[in-house]
């Protein structure tokens, strides 16, 4: 939805169903079993900081938004605690679909409100990645010095790394080529789209 | 098993109209079931298919046709109206007249009103264009259009849209109330235009779906995930002819911004509403009405609008057929007892 001058409304009947069969193919997720209800969103932990609530990004991949989708806030923000999933009476798995349009916003390059949170998320995963689990020291200096403020919480990270809270190595866990050949599946098996 | 000299008068030849005749005469009583059209059947006889079972409504006319003529105490009167009544001793001295002026005096012991329901007019909806853009359709109407389209006739259509509650739940130009069946119908309707043509795009217009009955709501839910056809949430506010096509504008109330859509044809899912001729009737017969001219029932009745005096289907409020039958067959529960103690 961009600012533009001439102001058109949606026109549904440039709307194909691409992407709602994506998801249904990718994600098993059937958005067309959506009620409307809403019960997904009244009970989001962060529903009330979402640009769109769940049940709007429901709705948005009914509407084949892939432009909304990728760049909304709402995207960085979700927990994936998964109480939508649970409470939604239709079974619906939002935080499928959300995992699914994250993958496709850092493929893509889609520009980000929430550039950070993004960051944070890519070293979290490439941290485990490289050592099959969350290396916190790893991440906490990764994404301190990429976020340009390499002294935040560093008296914290100083007490923290003396009463042993980091190691420096042996982090990793053993079967490293495991954890690795689970990634590239899941990146594969996401690429068929 | 005979009980001479009562005679019940069921005045519409529908679906309650049928049930209640040949209860009333399978029971022993004489009945007289007058029709004001050519035909039995009423408002069914235009319907392509039914919910919740796709099942083809005109066979339930021709077996309840059949079993009225089996029957043997049932006179039919088709073309025929009432005109004229009177209190007698024992009920109602009715005079009856066919289509070409010929009268017949009647003296009834019970009478059934069983006169349907109609239309809306939705002309009043000036930016819906109903009567000016002539494929803006209301919904009896499109039962036709299905019915040449199965028969191979009309062109194939690229987008539908279909309104509902046009005229009802309006409080400024319609009525207030729900019409209850307008839901159900427009989703059999989307269905089957999804069924005849599966490339054809078919949107409904909802502000929400009412499926409250037996398989109702899985019927909905089977137009919408098996079948395809798009919700779309919002009242439509207007209707523009551009290239033409019907442009509708509304507002996707599930997400707030202003949507359009092109289509072919436009179905208005307008305002059941109580037919001309039954006010004129209900007066004839002492019968109360409401204040929309439905047919009003006696407390703790299913069926008594006064004394000797019953009513059933849509004269009463918009039904579906098989609440008609149902009522019908009440009202003809009512008529049995009443003519089994006197």
């Amino acid at each position: 939805m961009d600012a533009d001058t001439t102001y058109r409304p949606l026109f549904l009947n440039h709307i194909d169903d691409s992407l709602r069969t994506e998801i249904k193919r990718n994600c098993s997720v059937d958005v067309e079993l959506c009620m409307e209800c809403g019960k997904c969103s009244g009970g989001c932990p962060n529903g009330h900081v979402f640009d769109y609530t769940p049940r709007k990004i429901v709705q948005l991949v009914k509407l084949g938004d892939r432009q909304t989708l990728m760049t909304m806030d709402a995207l960085w923000i979700c927990l994936s605690c998964q109480a939508c999933v649970d409470r939604c009476p239709s079974g619906i798995d939002i935080p499928a679909i959300l995992d699914y349009m994250r993958e496709k916003a850092c493929r893509t390059g889609a520009k980000t409100s929430r550039p950070l949170v993004r960051l944070f998320h890519e070293l979290v995963l490439s941290s485990i990645r490289g050592h099959g689990r969350v290396s916190e020291l790893d991440v906490a200096l990764k994404y301190n010095w990429k976020a340009g403020q390499p002294f935040k919480d560093a008296r914290l990270g100083m007490r923290m790394l003396f009463k042993g809270k980091f190691r420096f190595y042996g982090n990793g866990v053993k079967q490293r080529a495991e954890v690795r050949r689970l990634f590239e599946k899941s990146v594969i098996a996401k690429d068929v789209s | 098993m005979t009980k001479a000299g009562k005679t019940a008068l069921i005045i519409g030849g529908g679906v309650a109209g049928m049930e209640a005749a040949l209860r009333i005469g399978q029971a022993g009583f004489d009945c007289v079931l007058a029709e004001k059209e050519e035909v039995l059947g009423g408002t069914v006889l235009q319907l392509s298919s039914s919910f919740p079972r796709w099942e083809n409504p005109l066979e339930l006319v021709e077996e309840r046709i059949s079993q009225l003529k089996l029957c043997g105490r049932i006179k039919i009167m088709t073309a025929t109206s009432a005109i004229e009544s009177r209190v007698s001793k024992h009920g109602y001295s009715v005079t009856l007249q066919s289509r070409n002026g010929e009268t017949t005096n009647l003296d009834i012991d019970a009478v059934v009103l069983a006169t349907g329901f109609g239309m809306m007019d939705v002309s009043v909806y000036g930016e819906y264009g109903y009567g000016i853009y002539p494929e803006v359709v209301n919904s009896l109407e499109f039962e036709a259009r299905i019915k040449a389209w199965s028969a191979g006739l009309g062109k194939v259509p690229e987008g539908v849209a279909f309104f509902k509650c046009v005229g009802s739940r309006d409080r400024s130009k319609g009525y207030p109330y729900c019409s209850k069946i307008c839901c159900m119908y427009t989703a059999k309707q989307a269905g089957l235009v999804k069924d005849m043509f599966p490339y054809t795009k078919v949107y409904v217009f909802y502000m929400d779906y009412r499926a409250a009955g037996k398989c109702y709501e899985e019927f909905v839910r089977e137009v919408i995930e098996k079948k395809h056809v798009t919700y779309v949430r919002g009242r439509p506010a207007k209707i523009l002819p551009e290239g033409g096509k019907l442009l509708v504008r509304a507002e996707d109330t599930l997400i707030g911004i202003p949507i359009e859509v092109s289509v072919d044809i436009v179905v208005l899912a307008s305002a059941a509403v109580p037919r001309r001729e039954t006010g004129p009737l209900a007066e004839m017969f002492g019968a109360k009405a409401d204040k929309y001219g439905f047919l009003e029932r006696q407390r703790f009745s299913l069926a008594k609008a006064s004394d000797r005096v019953f009513f059933a289907g849509g004269c009463g409020f918009p039904l579906e057929t098989l609440a008609a039958q149902q009522e019908g067959a009440s009202a003809a529960a009512e008529v049995i007892e009443l003519f089994a103690h006197e």
